[in-house]
């Protein structure tokens, strides 16, 4: 069952890519499409980049080389889309607090170089677990890309708790689901560019990779499919009490 | 190794404040009307003596350094209780505000709209004033750093009674009667 090109494996490479594409139909004719571009691009891209993947994985005419190149263009696109729907679901976050919107765009920018230093750093101590630069670069890309994107998801999420935002729905299940995503994967690819694991081990990681994948495309969906709730937010009325002290507090300023 | 081990020790970190937020999230979204009563209210004249420098400029003159430097610290100490307290209510106050944004009266919605913008912008300087109370602990004779904090509660409570106000017509009646 958990081994290579098992019927699982096979569902697992395939069956989240298709739901993904479903996701992108759903957001095209819901019309948020336009509202979410970058995601609805990465929708499409990146299960299209993965079924060819698959399909460089299982083709007999594609040689070992071939399919790590494949790998690789497929890694440096969807990287890059990731994290310009990364930066588009923060920009939305930000746009109604004009109070707080430099500063968060300077810490982004200031976080995201960081990150990109540290990870840097981090893949300079990577030993590399292959001899064949392809494979080993591919693993080692795949540990700097999720050490910024889980670097750079986790400051949204804290940013947005501390000054208490209030999150859109589907923004905040995009960003759920590649932080689920870039934190699992985080961890393994860290184990695999690093630790040498054995080949089972690995065929376990790519099973668990697959299955948060899934689980993150499911999360999508749900956050596509079940719309906003309008009646979630009830107005607080101010209390009585605080808005005398502060009307006290006012009267003296008017004496001054 | 032990590379591989900070990396899934950090990944399952990021991962616990990921799914934690994610569940505090409902608190947002659905704030209960008792989280407005948790506003504290601020002694705004004595925050203001705390953090006037001409007070600190004649403590300065009056009083032998170490002794200064003594009440001094007292004074960085209150001021940190003061601004706790404005940071706090401005956290609140950003809830009840983001509640009224979906009012159907746009007066109101404009009101809460200002009363959230007011409010980040005090947890924002209340968090700077935070850090250079704290380093101000350490070297007395800096600035006590608050007056920004003092500002903005003020402009706060401006934005907060023209939202009480528009959320409740009866209380106007009231203001008018006390000025």
């Amino acid at each position: 069952m958990l081994q290579a090109h098992s019927p699982l494996w096979n569902y697992l490479s395939v069956g989240p890519n298709l739901f993904l594409l479903a996701v992108a139909l759903l957001l095209f004719k819901r019309g948020l499409s336009r509202q979410f571009p970058a995601f609805f691009a990465f929708a499409i891209l990146d299960a299209l980049g993965e079924l060819m993947v698959y399909g460089a994985d299982v083709a007999p005419f594609v040689t070992a080389e071939g399919f790590w190149r494949t790998v690789w263009v497929y890694l440096v696109v969807s990287s890059l889309l990731k994290f310009l729907v990364i930066a588009a679901v923060f920009s939305q976050l930000l746009a109604p607090y004009s109070a707080i919107s430099r500063l968060g765009r300077t810490f982004i920018r200031g976080i995201g170089a960081a990150m990109v230093l540290f990870a840097g750093v981090l893949a300079g101590f990577a030993h590399g677990d292959s001899n064949y630069h392809l494979i080993s670069g591919a693993h080692l890309l795949e540990q700097t890309v999720f050490v910024i994107e889980s670097g750079v998801i986790l400051f949204i999420f804290l940013f947005a708790a501390y000054f208490h935002l209030a999150w859109d729905r589907l923004p905040f299940g995009i960003l759920l689901g590649f932080g689920i995503s870039s934190c699992i994967h985080l961890a393994t690819w860290g184990v695999i560019a690093n630790a040498s694991p054995s080949d089972q081990t690995r065929t376990l990681f790519a099973f668990l990779n697959m299955g948060t994948f899934q689980l993150c495309v499911l999360i999508w969906l749900y956050y596509v499919l079940v719309p906003q709730k309008m009646v979630a937010k009830s107005a607080v009325p101010l209390p009585d009490n605080t808005l005398a002290v502060w009307n006290r507090e006012l009267e003296r300023l008017l004496q001054q | 190794m032990t590379l591989a081990l900070f990396l899934v020790i950090a990944a399952a970190l990021s991962l616990l404040v990921i799914l934690g937020v994610t569940v505090s999230r409902g608190l947002i979204l659905s704030p209960r009307p008792a989280l407005a009563q948790k506003i504290e209210p601020l002694d705004i004249e004595a925050f203001r003596t705390l953090v006037d420098p001409a007070e600190t400029e004649y403590l300065h003159r009056r009083l032998p350094a170490a002794e200064f430097r003594k009440v001094q610290r007292e004074r960085l100490r209150a001021t940190a209780a003061y601004v706790r307290v404005a940071g706090n209510n401005a956290v609140l106050l950003t809830v009840v505000g983001q509640a009224a944004l979906v009012a159907g009266d746009p007066d109101t919605v404009e009101a809460a709209r200002q009363l959230v913008n007011g409010a980040l912008l005090l947890r924002r300087n209340a968090t700077m004033a935070m850090l250079r109370i704290r380093l101000a602990l350490i070297w007395p004779h800096s600035g006590l750093a608050g007056a920004p904090v003092l500002d903005g509660y003020e402009r706060l409570n401006g934005s907060a009674m023209l939202l009480g106000r528009l959320q409740n017509p009866a209380v106007p009646v009231r203001i008018a009667a006390m000025l």
